[in-house]
């Protein structure tokens, strides 16, 4: 018997579903499952037959609001009459693992477990059996992890460790950059680091983006763009493009590191003249 | 009064029909939901604008993403060089034909009780977007395009694997489709054809005949046409209007309704293929769904010349200081017309609105003259009404943003 999987969708703009469809294999993944419901793939049962459905892995896209219409029903009555079935949740995208976006224009907005960094009325409930897979959208390859794996080892936030223990910064091709403390100086090079000026979050940001690529290709650091820190319960933080610093370096330190030991190392780095690393990057002979 | 809910699209909608001896008299659409993206903007900074807005939605982000950079661009009179447009063309275009072949097939031939080749459809997807994000990093959710420019530096490495993947794209595509010629149709268009034929939906839901479009970009220009006449089009006069029991609003144009998306705009360009069909079946159903898909056969080539003719050398941004003041810009999306419009005061935004195609198309009809999706409706039989509704295809999250 195939596992039955159920993916409601509660407050969101589908990313999670759009980014799922991406998955390199997907008709295979989606053979060893019957799927009774997905907002786009294939699937058996509309939402009214729902009430009535067996529910093995229920996926939750989109944030849980109060009063939300889904189809004839309540979205909330539906989201726990399937979850309290189902033998795991899979939250998909931080809307469903925090609040997400929306939460910012209506505050009553939450995830399943966390409502944004506190948690939510649903944690009682449905802690032992839900995984978070938090990211704005969810990189299909992290959804596919979180329904394929059984117990996978999880952080305070019930985040897979082997998606989230990493930071965006790992694998990084702007590592070097980093290393010797050069910032970008503009938007729209391959050479410099982002996190001094243009508000790169990807040090402090949990998550496998330069590990899993996106579209098995590239990554936001990778084209350019700062890391938006999309897979924290405070997403999205203001001023995305800029960074905030203290006393002439980034207020938010990398990952674990303190203030004394960053200080003392961008003092060291910053005293020696690194030719390579400040020239156009292909205009190296 | 039947309540019909309509899922599986982009959200939900429910379309109110009333029926009478087999033939729909009535029908109403509303949308159930709001999530507020133009209030949760209100008090950022500009930029952080570009983070926000694609998440108005998650199959066409990337059309508000490319929008609100145009909008901020517009306030200080910025444009942007020849490298620039066209890889921000290149990326919203591949959007655009992933959006077309996953309507098609899954909503579509889903409707139809078609079979399709699903490892075929998904195996362009994927490629499409992994096109995408070789210059946006990823999609969905990409804000690699910025005022001034876009934060890629492509490489000629990056230019060969794009090349690649739009080659093997459009292979694949016209593998599945067969020639887009009406006389001498074979494959999966013959198919849906066939499939159109025999439910005797060939006629079915045809409506206004009007079609606009406000982009302006290498592949359209910002034209409407009424009685068969093309003219140029104006953003001022949109009107928005609000609409009882419905989320959404509705909007016309100097107060007559008008369709876009990919009929409006390949009728606009006079495209050989959808004018032969416009003739004989009108703004059907059937002109509609062939319009579509072979627009993105159309954006395939559009992304191969852009390719072909990219020069890499030219930069890729130039910084530019926002300044205050109100824009309002539209762009194509794969569903039609995307309005923005900015206003910013003292480095901050206070007000953005945002007019979906979803409102141009679903719109309700109002002070007695039916609206777009009233008239497709209007005396089909009853059972037609899901898919007359989704060939105008409903993007409920853009439109309840």
């Amino acid at each position: 018997m195939k596992p039955k999987v159920v993916w409601l969708q509660g407050v969101t703009c589908n990313g999670n579903s759009h980014s799922f469809v991406n998955l390199s294999g997907l008709d295979t993944l989606l053979q060893r499952y019957e799927w009774l419901y997905h907002p786009i793939l294939p699937s058996s049962l509309s939402l009214m037959q729902l009430w009535d459905a067996k529910c093995d892995i229920l996926v939750i896209e989109g944030g849980a609001k109060k009063g939300w219409q889904k189809g004839e029903g309540e979205l909330e009555k539906l989201f726990l009459h399937l979850a309290q079935k189902a033998k795991k949740v899979v939250a998909v995208g931080s809307c469903a693992v925090y609040g997400g976006v929306f939460k910012e224009f209506d505050d009553t907005i939450c995830g399943v477990l966390f409502d944004g960094e506190n948690k939510s009325r649903y944690y009682d409930m449905l802690a032992d059996k839900t995984i978070n897979i938090p990211g704005c959208p969810a990189h299909p390859e992290w959804i596919a992890f979180a329904l394929e794996a059984e117990n996978p080892s999880l952080d305070s936030f019930h985040r897979p460790k082997e998606l989230y223990a990493y930071t965006v910064h790992s694998g990084c091709v702007r590592n070097e950059y980093f290393e010797w403390k050069i910032d970008a100086e503009d938007f729209g090079t391959k050479e410099g680091c982002l996190f001094y000026k243009q508000g790169c979050q990807g040090p402090f940001t949990h998550g496998s983006c330069n590990k899993i690529l996106w579209n098995e290709t590239a990554s936001k650091t990778r084209v350019g763009t700062p890391c938006f820190g999309c897979t924290e319960p405070d997403f999205p933080k203001q001023d995305l493009f800029s960074t905030k610093t203290y006393m002439g370096i980034p207020a938010t330190m990398p990952l674990g590191v303190p203030k004394r030991a960053y200080l003392t190392i961008t003092g060291i780095a910053k005293s020696f003249h690194i030719p390579r690393l400040t020239k156009r990057l292909l205009d190296e002979d | 009064m039947k309540i019909e809910l309509i899922e599986k699209i982009e959200g939900e909608a429910f379309l109110d029909v009333e029926c009478k001896k087999g033939r729909i008299k009535n029908a109403y659409v509303r949308f159930p939901h709001y999530r507020g993206i133009e209030e949760i903007l209100r008090g950022r900074s500009p930029l952080d604008a570009l983070v926000i807005n694609p998440r108005v939605c998650g199959i066409c982000g990337h059309a508000h993403l490319h929008a609100t950079a145009l909008a901020l661009e517009k306030l200080v009179g910025f444009g942007p060089n020849e490298k620039v447009r066209k890889i921000r063309e290149i990326t919203r275009f591949c959007e655009m034909v992933q959006n077309h072949v996953k309507w098609f097939y899954l909503v579509i031939f889903t409707t139809l009780d078609l079979p399709y080749d699903f490892r075929s459809i998904q195996a362009i997807i994927q490629k499409i977007n992994r096109l995408s994000a070789i210059f946006g990093g990823q999609w969905p959710h990409s804000s690699y395009v910025l005022p001034g420019g876009i934060t890629c530096d492509p490489s000629v490495l990056d230019i060969v694997q794009a090349k690649r993947l739009s080659n093997q794209s459009r292979e694949l595509l016209e593998k599945l489709l067969g020639d887009f010629e009406l006389k001498n149709l074979s494959g999966d268009l013959r198919r849906l054809f066939d499939a159109l034929d025999a439910k005797g939906l060939l006629y079915a839901g045809k409506s206004l005949d009007r079609f606009i479009t406000f982009g302006n970009d290498s592949y359209v220009e910002s034209f409407k046409i009424l009685s068969g006449k093309k003219r140029p089009a104006k953003l001022h006069y949109i009107e928005e209007f609000s609409q009882p029991k419905s989320r959404a609003k509705g909007v016309v144009y100097k107060g007559k309704f008008y369709e876009t998306g990919p009929l409006a705009r390949t009728m606009q360009r006079g495209e050989r293929f959808v004018k032969q069909l416009h003739r004989r079946y009108k703004d059907s159903v059937t002109t509609r769904i062939f319009a579509r898909i072979y627009e993105a056969h159309l954006l395939l080539k559009k992304i191969q010349e852009h390719l072909q003719t990219l020069d890499i050398g030219m930069s890729s941004y130039e910084p530019i200081e926002i300044g205050d003041g109100e824009a309002i810009v539209a762009v194509e999306a794969a569903r039609g017309s995307l309005v923005h419009r900015v206003c910013v005061k003292e480095g901050k935004i206070v007000d953005y609105s945002i007019i979906t195609p979803t409102q141009w198309n679903l719109a309700n009809g109002r002070d007695g003259e039916p609206s777009l999706i009233q008239t497709a409706l209007q005396n089909a039989r009853c059972e037609e009404s899901d898919i007359i509704f989704r060939s105008f295809d409903i993007c409920s999250v853009c439109t309840t943003h």
